[in-house]
């Protein structure tokens, strides 16, 4: 095994639906600023960048061309990492393994979303269109490809999940509004959060009208601008940067087939959207390496990634933290919360943010202060284990990120 | 719908300049080798699927590749008319002819003896609260065959003795 990686800073910009006062790399630099202002590191520690975001959606793809300043990146080595919806998930797993391989001591892994700078539509154009394409080609009518593209797009993989979900758990609509309740309450009491919502009840959820059914317009993600930044570096510089080292342990990233369309308009392998088999062996990987063995028992604090409601209830139960089909009767008696037995996306989850290229990396983020005891919205409850997830991509890619307030026990396998 | 509310602030505006990015000027390129069988067989009213002969998965279209094993199948099968709803979602859009926003049904739907889904049509005008996941449905093919998707007009939902059965246990119990 190679060196120990440690995250030592995390940090965010204000998050809002239109961050209309500041451009990309200022958005960026917000976040920078607060990572490096919550420990002892400087800029010049810094050895290597590591950044990047959902291409297409500001219409840059090659955004660093214009950041590098505003980063304080200028004559040091910078990669990009992009894998949509899971980019800042994979940014998470670079910064790990830059650190893990000995090339570099000090890493900055950031990652960012202007969605207001852009256009959504065209964003997701430009990742399907080849697809869509080639389903024209072979005689698909343009009105119903694009309705069912329309609910294919993130929130159809969304709502299928939730359909098969609803089918095998025998979940209500009221369950998943409980689920956005809560998750609104928690953004209401971080200060980067964009849907901050003390007062939203269940009944106004089910009070919307549905977008794709049986997802509701008050269920589902917003679009956000926002900027994410975290510090990971080795266990030796770790003592002179905090006081309070977060560990990572363990992580994996592995791909899945979506629920839609597959290349060449050929048939989806995957019949049942809500199995999520990617996801069972990327938390297989993770607790391996990091020597858990009862993630029930032995994991303190989740960050999932669940832009949709259902998904946070089948992220729990696929990641092994509760069994099958059961997550949501430990919302209904508030395990969940901050002060229950196992806190959940006590940031707000994607749910309540939702910058893409950013969200999964706030949700290592988010695991980390906890930890730390320096989130925005801290579970009273002592943190040593928590884990932080993403999903998306092409629809298909799930990372997990496993820390702890100690280094790893037992490591089997090796680098 | 009442309004929902949340915390917001407001920042101040910069300047915006505007930009265009033109989608439709890329070219995309696909392989026809396996796929043109597959619409020939629709022209003459048959269903075809392709069989990988080292993990037996049948795909419905075809896939190029089996994603499991990594090899070319290459055997064809044919395949029954009925099918199953294996996902399925509603949306709402207003299509042209339409005086307001309608609710349209969404699904994917596993042929029978296929391991694979692919998004198909329901019947115009469908309620989709009626749709559950593991529907019977049965092809129905449009008048003119020209040799491609368009030959399948759309799946009609057929009787499902499983419901008959339910309720029969049911009221044993
Ligand atoms: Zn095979």
């Amino acid at each position: 095994m190679g060196v120990q990686p440690v995250i030592v800073s995390a940090g965010f910009s204000e998050h809002a639906s239109k961050r209309s006062d500041v451009n990309m790399a200022e958005l960026m630099n917000e976040a920078i600023e607060d990572a490096l202002s919550k420990c002892n590191c400087t800029i010049d520690d810094i050895d290597c960048f590591i950044n990047g975001n959902m291409p297409a959606f500001e219409g840059a793809n090659i955004p660093e061309l214009w950041m590098t300043d505003h980063m304080g990146a200028k004559n040091k080595p910078f990669m990009r990492v992009t894998t949509g919806g899971t980019t800042g998930g994979s940014i998470a797993i670079a910064a790990y393994y830059a650190v893990a391989s000995g090339l570099y001591d000090t890493v900055l892994a950031t990652a960012f979303e202007q969605q207001s700078c852009g256009s959504t539509t065209v964003g997701l154009s430009s990742v399907a269109l080849g697809e869509v394409s080639i389903y024209l080609e072979l005689g698909y009518d343009y009105e119903k490809l694009r309705r069912n593209m329309g609910a294919g797009a993130a929130i159809g993989v969304g709502a299928y999940q939730a359909v098969n979900y609803m089918r095998r758990s025998h979940c209500t609509e009221e369950d998943l509004a409980r689920v956005v309740v809560q998750n609104r309450h928690n953004a209401a009491k971080n200060w980067w959060t964009h849907l901050k919502m003390p007062n939203y009840t269940i009944e106004q959820v089910l009070d919307t009208p549905y977008i794709s059914y049986p997802l509701r317009f008050g269920m589902v993600t917003p679009a956000s601008d926002g900027s994410c930044a975290m510090i990971y570096t080795t266990e030796e510089n770790a003592k002179k940067f905090t006081d309070t080292p977060v560990f990572v342990n363990g992580v994996a990233s592995v791909s899945n087939e979506t629920a839609i369309v597959t290349s060449e308009a050929g048939g989806v392998g995957q019949i049942d959207p809500c199995v999520q088999l990617g996801a069972k062996i990327s938390a297989k990987l993770a607790y391996e390496q990091a020597g858990i063995s009862f993630p029930e028992k032995e994991i303190d604090y989740a960050e999932v990634y669940s832009p949709f409601p259902n998904q946070e209830l089948m992220w729990l139960e696929r990641l092994g933290l509760f069994e099958e089909n059961t997550a949501h009767i430990q919302y209904r008696e508030g395990i969940t919360a901050p002060d229950g037995d196992l806190p959940v996306n006590c940031s707000g989850g994607v749910n309540s943010t939702n910058a893409i290229g950013a969200s999964a990396l706030e949700r290592v983020a988010e695991a980390a202060l906890q930890i730390m005891g320096k989130a925005g919205n801290q579970s009273p409850k002592e943190i040593h284990t928590a884990i932080g997830h993403g999903w998306g991509g092409a629809l298909n890619l799930i990372t997990l990120s496993v820390l702890a307030d100690q280094s790893r026990r037992k490591y089997k396998g090796g680098i | 719908m009442a309004r929902l509310e949340y915390i917001k602030k407001q920042y101040p505006r910069t300047r915006r300049v505007h930009g265009n990015w033109y989608l439709s000027s890329y070219q995309y390129k696909f392989n026809v080798k396996r796929i043109n069988q597959c619409l020939e067989h629709l022209r003459m009213g048959e269903l075809v699927g392709l069989k990988c002969r080292s993990c037996n998965t049948v795909s419905f279209p075809p896939r190029l590749i089996c994603p499991k094993c990594l090899k070319m199948p290459d055997q064809w099968i044919h395949l029954r008319e009925t099918a199953t709803v294996a996902t399925f979602s509603g949306t709402y859009a207003k299509e042209s002819g339409d005086t307001e926003i309608r609710p349209y049904p969404v699904v994917a739907i596993r042929q029978d003896g296929a391991d694979t889904t692919w998004l198909a049509n329901l019947p115009e005008g469908f309620d989709f609260f009626k749709v559950y996941v593991g529907m019977p449905l049965k092809i129905k093919w449009a008048e003119d065959k020209k040799g491609d998707f368009s030959d399948i007009e759309y799946y009609e939902p057929i009787e499902d003795p499983s419901i008959e059965m339910n309720k029969k246990e049911e009221a044993e119990n």
